[in-house]
């Protein structure tokens, strides 16, 4: 890991040369959410292909560019579009964006994702906020010679998700009248959905939601010291005894037809940090 | 020395443990006939060794670069107990970005200068809720959930694999019986630690790829598998050593336990701290099995 920093660095310059803000939070839209990024103030556009060591985004419905500017009183980031351990991209590639957010200074990354609901409490549509992660996809994005200036060698997880935004989103929820519940996210290295027999091990094992991403920026996320509030949207339903078929194109709908709920949800955690911002200021 | 991040595409493993082998002998070292891997926070066993000798791992060419903190990256040999050891102080990891073939690679070396035994010891976290910290387990099982490195390296092929047959299942195909771990060893282990008053827990051992420590879900996720214990360690020494049909023997220090209900945090120093203190009860298990063995006939 002793190549990163100076990859990071470089991915820095060339961000602020375009965008001179700090950041304060850093948003990852997952398969279908990608609109949310229509209610920036965008400053500042940039393609992922000209920012020096990202990867190129080749996920269906991931668009591939980095949007800056004011969301909620607040500066952002947000990677529209993001990438994952079965497009081929080793884990350090795939979370360089999470630590190049940290470094240009946000303290803050909120992650979204597309899912499999698989608590018989979830209903199509629904969103969970992410209470707690399993990793299984047998890699981990710290892999390798720790670099210190980056993050502790063995970081703690017993809290990945902040509990207070995890309390905070939930009571938006409530406000706003959008089903929300908690839940324990785990992912997979995918690319292919599961069996129905591994739909009954990821429940048995105490998952509600299951996806292919999400768990390795988070992990950097705490290595490198951000709080992190995390929503999937159950875009398709995983009941081991009644399970359909996946159908992309259904899944995506279902994430476009969430994304209104998710964004008020988002931009109430917004609102609510930028009150905190402000007020400490 | 073998380092995570180099090229290891033209690595010949055979010649490289052979040139280890030669720089351990030119040391004229006796022919250790138990081999031992001490864990985070245990490197202090090694003080007990009489007539030390000390090699570091920069002199050995299959011997890895250890980046872990509380490792400090020595083989000691000498005798403990009376009979002839060798002692890893300071072991690689799979989260430091080696393969399991790295990390087998100095097992292969013990094994050909003379070791038949293999005692390995890890910090572990407790995950059965009868376990305190501090307290020692018996490994007397473990679970791999196949985890490995897919993309720790630039560079995967060599050309020599050493574990090639196991690349199909993953893992440990016990040569005979159902355990790798020696249940003669196991039962000696046992009755020193009655005689010496020690609590000493027999449990499974999980490991884990790390270098995270596990979130509560896991945590949960890991009990109901059926493991007491869970690390990052072991598991691919062990493997090594039971293709060579060595035998192995196994402890964990329990240096905390899982609390999943009641969010509490991990510290690496805090493991090293629990590690140290139940160090001297170790150090008198192992050593009683060495002198239990020292009187037994090859």
């Amino acid at each position: 890991m002793l190549e990163l920093y100076a990859k990071i660095e470089e991915a820095c310059d060339f961000i602020r040369r375009q965008w001179a803000e700090t950041p304060r939070a850093g948003i990852i839209l997952g398969t279908g959410l990608g609109p949310l990024v229509e209610q920036i103030e965008v400053q500042a556009s940039i393609e992922y292909e000209d920012i020096p060591n990202f990867p190129k985004s080749t996920a269906t419905s991931h668009r591939g560019r980095l949007v800056c500017g004011n969301l909620c009183g607040l500066p952002i980031m947000a990677m529209e579009g993001r990438f994952h351990m079965y497009e081929g991209y080793p884990l350090k590639q795939i979370t360089l964006p999470v630590r190049v957010m940290k470094a240009l200074g946000a303290d803050l990354l909120i992650v979204s994702n597309a899912a499999g609901g698989m608590n018989p409490n979830y209903g199509l549509g629904d969103i969970v906020v992410i209470d707690d992660q399993i990793n299984l996809m047998g890699d981990n994005p710290l892999i390798g010679i720790n670099d210190d200036r980056l993050g502790p060698r063995f970081p703690d997880m017993s809290a990945p998700y902040d509990p207070d935004l995890v309390n905070e989103a939930l009571a938006i929820a409530r406000r706003e009248n959008i089903i929300a519940h908690k839940g324990v996210f785990v992912a997979v290295a995918g690319p292919n959905l599961e069996t129905r027999a591994e739909y009954r091990f990821l429940r048995a094992i105490g998952a509600d939601v299951v996806g292919m991403s999400t768990v390795p920026e988070v992990i950097v996320a705490v290595h490198c010291g951000m709080r992190t509030v995390g929503f999937s949207v159950v875009t398709d339903i995983c009941f081991p005894d009644a399970l359909e078929a996946a159908n992309v194109q259904k899944i995506i709908a279902t994430a476009n037809a969430a994304e209104p709920r998710l964004r008020a949800l988002v931009s109430g955690v917004l609102t609510f940090e930028s009150k905190r911002y402000f007020d400490r200021k | 020395m073998i380092h995570p991040e180099m090229s290891t595409q033209d690595l010949d493993c055979r010649a490289l443990v052979e040139n280890t082998c030669q720089a351990i002998f030119a040391r004229r070292i006796h022919q250790p006939k138990v081999a031992i891997v001490l864990g985070s926070g245990l490197g202090e066993l090694a003080k007990h060794v009489e007539h030390a000798e000390s090699i570091d791992y920069t002199d050995l060419p299959c011997f890895p670069h250890t980046h872990a903190s509380g490792h400090a990256g020595k083989l000691i040999t000498g005798y403990l107990a009376g009979l002839p050891v060798a002692l890893m102080q300071g072991r690689s990891h799979r989260y430091e970005g080696f393969t399991d073939t790295d990390l087998a690679l100095p097992i292969h070396c013990l094994h050909s200068i003379g070791a038949h035994t293999l005692i390995v010891t890890n910090a572990a976290g407790g995950l059965n809720t009868r376990y305190r910290a501090g307290e020692l387990m018996l490994i007397d099982q473990h679970i791999d959930p196949l985890w490995t490195t897919p993309h720790a390296r630039t560079t995967e092929h060599r050309a020599y694999t050493i574990q090639s047959d196991s690349k199909l299942f993953g893992h440990s195909v016990p040569l005979h019986g159902s355990s790798p771990y020696d249940y003669d060893l196991m039962d000696r282990a046992r009755r020193v630690a009655r005689r010496e008053d020690i609590e000493l827990h027999q449990g499974t051992y999980l490991s884990t790829l790390g270098p995270t420590y596990e979130t509560r879900s896991e945590y949960r996720m890991f009990r109901s598998f059926g493991a007491d214990a869970v690390g990052m360690s072991t598991v691919p020494e062990v493997v090594a050593a039971r293709q060579l049909e060595m035998r192995v023997l196994a402890f964990s220090v329990i240096t905390n336990v899982a609390s999943t209900d009641l969010p509490s945090t991990t510290s690496h120093e805090e493991v090293m701290d629990v590690g140290n203190l139940a160090g001297p009860r170790l150090m008198k298990i192992v050593c009683g099995v060495l002198s239990d063995l020292a009187g037994q006939p090859d």
